[in-house]
């Protein structure tokens, strides 16, 4: 048995570093999401000879999450898997291809797995030891929460949006700034 | 870490109420998102069950016996805690990553404990990274919640550090106070001067001698006030230069010491900004700004005051434009600070952004993208240049108003001097003593509305020093560290060790090395390879498990001396600016020219260096000769050999080198490792040949050790390796 087990194991890092999974494309011909019975996302894979493959779960992954968070959406395997990061089954380079039950199953868990909450109103910031300490409104509640480096923690993309890091990586957006309320407005605006 | 929370008192009551008979809490950690909203809720564990409670609601309950393949995944902004409930994977619960992902980690662990029946606690004394009073984090690295500290132990901190220095550091205020006092008498002689000789028509007989006398007095006066400034400049710049070198030094040895986990996290633009700019800001503040601002308080105070004993009436309107200018300050204080603060900040962007180019100006080259930088240069500059000017503007336009507000009460002061002049209720003597009086008051007035200003200035610099001084590196010595002559047993033991705790690199590494021993390492890129031979050399230490060299953990070993057995050659090959032999000496300065050439033939170095222009006297690194990059690695090779290390390693130190280069260098490693115990990471499977043992890294895991015959015939990775490379060698010898 453990002999056994131990084959398997050699057999799949063998596939690990000669036969890497081939990524497909996937489409509404080939590929059905399916809601999994613990409320998650199965998949079932037709390849090009027609076998189908079943996925228990799967995890999608945006490629750009801030450039085009709906394109190039990267389907792994969970990350569980013994020793290692999930491999990619496949990918959609358009989630509006498929039909709108199937694009709101995968939005539904990419929106549980990419939560970038929009700051609304900046009540207080305070700066301490180059560590600023941040009170907001959020679309998901009052939160507070530090930052530190504004150099390197805050981004301004070239569309006007505005991302905040804070220090356990977790990201917050403002559209625009300079559309904020002033008050709000005078307490970032340093930053920027 | 805290795996055990206290309940709240609703949850405790939806928990009693719930809970089945002999069931305990064994874990409680809270869960903060649920439905994409922050939450506060608790999942508990028991020995049967998990109870994921959110305030007055049992949101669900998993039984250990149906539950498997526990695991946390982290994405942007938020983490899931998953497991399989009767083999379908189900999301248990979600949390913000930073203050529970660490924990969650563990909780996994602990999970899959629970679920095979064994009750044993797990236990984990990773700290906390958050401040228990008020849940705010604590500074990066340190146990320092900004909020928590007392703003005097700031202050305090400054004062230790200017130990030594204090006399010298008190003595321009001393000086100040002397030459205010100066200051403050010589209007005294000029009202005696105007009023009993030069204003006056019946003068005493001998009014030329006295007048003369008067005269000298002021000039004596004035002399000394001269002479004393002179002292204290000369004593500000010798307490501010030592001031500014131990600053420097002390931020120097820090930014040496700290772990290299730590100092990763900084660019080193940002470090150079702050042992050179920060420091300055501060220096200048302590030598300069203090008693100057001390003196200007000062002499307004003393100022006032004898306005107000010559002539209260008239010392009112001293008082007239102090509130106006006093209110506006207040006002603009903010918007003062915010400009000077973004200045700066644009600043450091330049300087961040030169640091990146200049280092990478081969790469910028190498695309041909010069006008692109060029064009991002310009950019940057202009944004510094709009806020500068934005800066000047304003401070420039503000003060000369400030200052024309402030003349008002000269103006004033005139009109009413002359008013009583003229009714003969005050002399010309006593107009020009009260004149001066209140030029000396006004003066510095300008100067005290900058004092926020500067202030601000100084704390920005100087909690940016602060941050790195109270950094505490997170590898420091035992209390009693061994100094070892190390034999070269390496005994590696169960090995956990992530940059993250949560995300492990290296996974149950255990590998026994006897002296003497060449451990070849193999594994595609990010197995873990390189993290293994640094935690070796100890820039990490693992989470768990042990690293113990001739049986001693390398935790009780001191620092200095493991290092000093132990020689490394890297891929990329670092040579320091000066000669060839100040490099090879640099693991021991002391070493004779005997041992030097010695290391550089064991290197297969000295024939190139002998035909070096000035041998081993020629200049390298950033401004000297330029060497290829076969030589650099004789160069680095022979200085790992100098110490004559007990243990070395080696990463990749033939990967980019053409096959010829490679042979001289694999001849000198062959030559080197002989009774060394050597660790190797290799690419090129050649480079392991003479490696007594092979050991096979995936995904962070051991998969196969054992020496080369023993791993052939196992027909595992290793094989499998070895002849993808022998098949590609034997295409490229086809296609010559």
């Amino acid at each position: 048995m453990a002999e056994e087990i131990k084959n398997k194991q050699t057999e799949q890092e063998e596939n690990d570093i000669f036969a890497k999974r081939r990524s497909v494309d996937l489409t509404p011909q080939n590929a059905r999401f399916i809601r999994s019975e613990g409320g998650l996302i199965s998949l079932e894979l037709k390849n090009g000879n027609g076998e189908k493959e079943s996925f228990e779960r799967v995890v999608p992954v945006r490629a750009f999450p801030i450039t085009d968070p709906d394109a190039y959406i990267s389907i792994r395997e969970p990350d569980t898997r013994e020793g290692g990061k999930g491999a990619e089954i496949g990918m959609i380079e358009k989630l509006s291809d498929f039909d709108k039950e199937t694009s709101e199953l995968i939005l539904e868990e990419l929106d549980r797995r990419y939560f970038t909450p929009v700051i609304e109103k900046i009540y207080n910031v305070k700066e301490k030891f180059g560590y600023m300490y941040f009170d907001v409104l959020t679309s998901s509640g009052k939160v507070s929460f530090v930052m530190n480096n504004p150099s390197s923690n805050i981004r301004v993309l070239e569309d006007k949006r505005s991302l905040i890091y804070d220090i356990d990586g977790n990201c917050f957006e403002i559209p625009e700034v300079d559309k904020m309320d002033k008050a709000s407005f005078k307490k970032i605006e340093i930053y920027l | 870490m805290k795996l055990q929370f206290e309940l709240p008192e609703i949850e405790a009551i939806v928990f009693k109420n719930n809970v089945g008979k002999g069931e305990h809490i064994l874990y409680c950690v809270p869960f903060d998102f649920h439905e994409e909203k922050r939450v506060s809720g608790y999942m508990v564990f028991t020995e049967k069950k998990i109870y994921k409670i959110l305030v007055d609601t049992l949101l669900a309950t998993y039984e250990f016996g149906k539950l498997s393949g526990f695991s946390v995944e982290v994405m942007l902004g938020v983490c899931g805690f998953y497991a399989k409930v009767d083999g379908n994977s189900e999301l248990l619960c979600q949390f913000i990553s930073g203050r529970n992902l660490a924990r969650y980690s563990v909780m996994v662990n602990a999970c899959e404990k629970i679920a095979s029946g064994e009750l044993e606690l797990v236990e984990n004394d990773e700290p906390e990274s958050y401040c228990p009073k008020c849940g705010r984090p604590f500074v990066k690295n340190t146990r320092i919640c900004p909020f928590c500290q007392s703003k005097l132990e700031v202050y305090k901190k400054l004062f230790a550090m200017t130990k030594g220095l204090r006399f010298m550091m008190l003595f321009p205020l001393i000086v100040t106070a002397v030459a205010l006092v100066i200051r403050f008498i010589v209007p005294f002689f000029q009202k005696a001067a105007i009023n009993d000789y030069i204003t006056n028509s019946d003068r005493p007989d001998n009014y030329m001698t006295h007048f003369l006398l008067i005269i000298a007095a002021i000039v004596t006066f004035d002399l000394i006030s001269r002479i004393l400034n002179v002292i204290k400049s000369r004593l500000s710049a010798i307490a501010g230069n030592r001031f500014t070198r131990m600053m420097r030094t002390l931020l120097f040895e820090k930014i040496q010491m700290l772990s290299m986990s730590s100092i990763s996290q900084k660019s080193s633009g940002d470090l150079m900004g702050r042992i050179n700019s920060d420091v300055s800001v501060v220096q200048d503040f302590i030598t300069n700004q203090l008693p100057n601002y001390f003196s200007y308080i000062l002499s307004f105070v003393v100022a006032l005051v004898l306005l107000l004993a010559l002539n209260p009436l008239m010392c009112l309107f001293v008082f007239v434009p102090i509130p106006l200018v006093v209110f506006v300050i207040f006002k603009l204080r903010g918007s003062m600070h915010k400009k000077i603060i973004h200045r700066w900040r644009k600043r450091q962007k330049i300087n961040r952004y030169l640091q990146d180019v200049i280092n990478g100006i081969r790469v910028v080259k190498s695309f041909g993208n010069e006008e692109k930088e060029i064009k991002s240069y310009v950019d940057n500059n202009e944004e510094y240049f709009d806020r500068d000017m934005d800066t000047c503007m304003y401070f420039d336009t503000l003060f000369p108003v400030l200052s024309f507000v402030l003349k008002i009460g000269s103006y004033m002061i005139l009109s009413m001097g002359n008013y009583l002049l003229f009714g003969g209720a005050m002399t010309v003597g006593e107009l020009n003593q009260f004149t001066t009086y209140t030029n000396i008051a006004y003066e510095p007035l300008m100067q005290i509305t900058q004092i926020p200003r500067v202030i601000s200035n100084f704390i920005t610099s100087l909690s940016k020093v602060l941050e790195i001084m109270e950094e505490e590196p997170d590898i420091y010595d035992a209390n009693m560290p061994r100094h070892n002559k190390i034999k070269g047993d390496v005994s590696i033991k169960n090995v956990y060790f992530g940059y993250d705790s949560y995300n492990p690199v290296l996974k149950d590494v255990s590998v026994e090395v006897k002296s003497g021993e060449m451990i070849g390492i193999v594994g595609h890129s990010g197995c873990g390879k390189t993290t293994l031979i640094n935690m070796l050399m100890r820039l990490y230490d693992p989470n768990e498990g042990s690293i113990s060299v001739d049986g001693v953990d390398l935790r009780d070993m001191s620092q200095e001396s493991l290092r000093s057995q132990i020689g490394v050659v890297l891929q990329e090959t670092h040579l320091f600016s000066g000669s060839v032999r100040d490099n090879i000496r640099y693991a021991k300065p002391y070493a004779t020219n005997a041992e030097v050439i010695a290391a550089a033939r064991a290197a297969n170095a000295h024939d190139f260096i002998m035909n070096l222009p000035e041998g081993y006297n020629t200049m390298v690194g950033e401004k000297g000769f330029s060497l290829s990059g076969g030589e650099r690695q004789r160069i680095a090779i022979a200085r790992a050999l100098i110490h004559d290390p007990r243990i070395l390693i080696l990463d990749e130190a033939t990967a980019a080198l053409d096959t010829e280069t490679e042979k001289l260098i694999q001849d000198a490693i062959n030559k080197m490792t002989v009774g060394r115990t050597t660790f190797a990471i290799a690419h090129r499977l050649s480079t392991l040949r003479n490696a007594d043992k092979i050991l096979v890294l995936d995904h962070g895991q051991v998969k196969e050790y054992g020496t080369h015959g023993e791993l052939l015939d196992k027909k595992g990775i290793y094989y499998k390796l070895v002849m993808a490379q022998a098949r590609a060698a034997l295409g490229g010898n086809a296609e010559e």
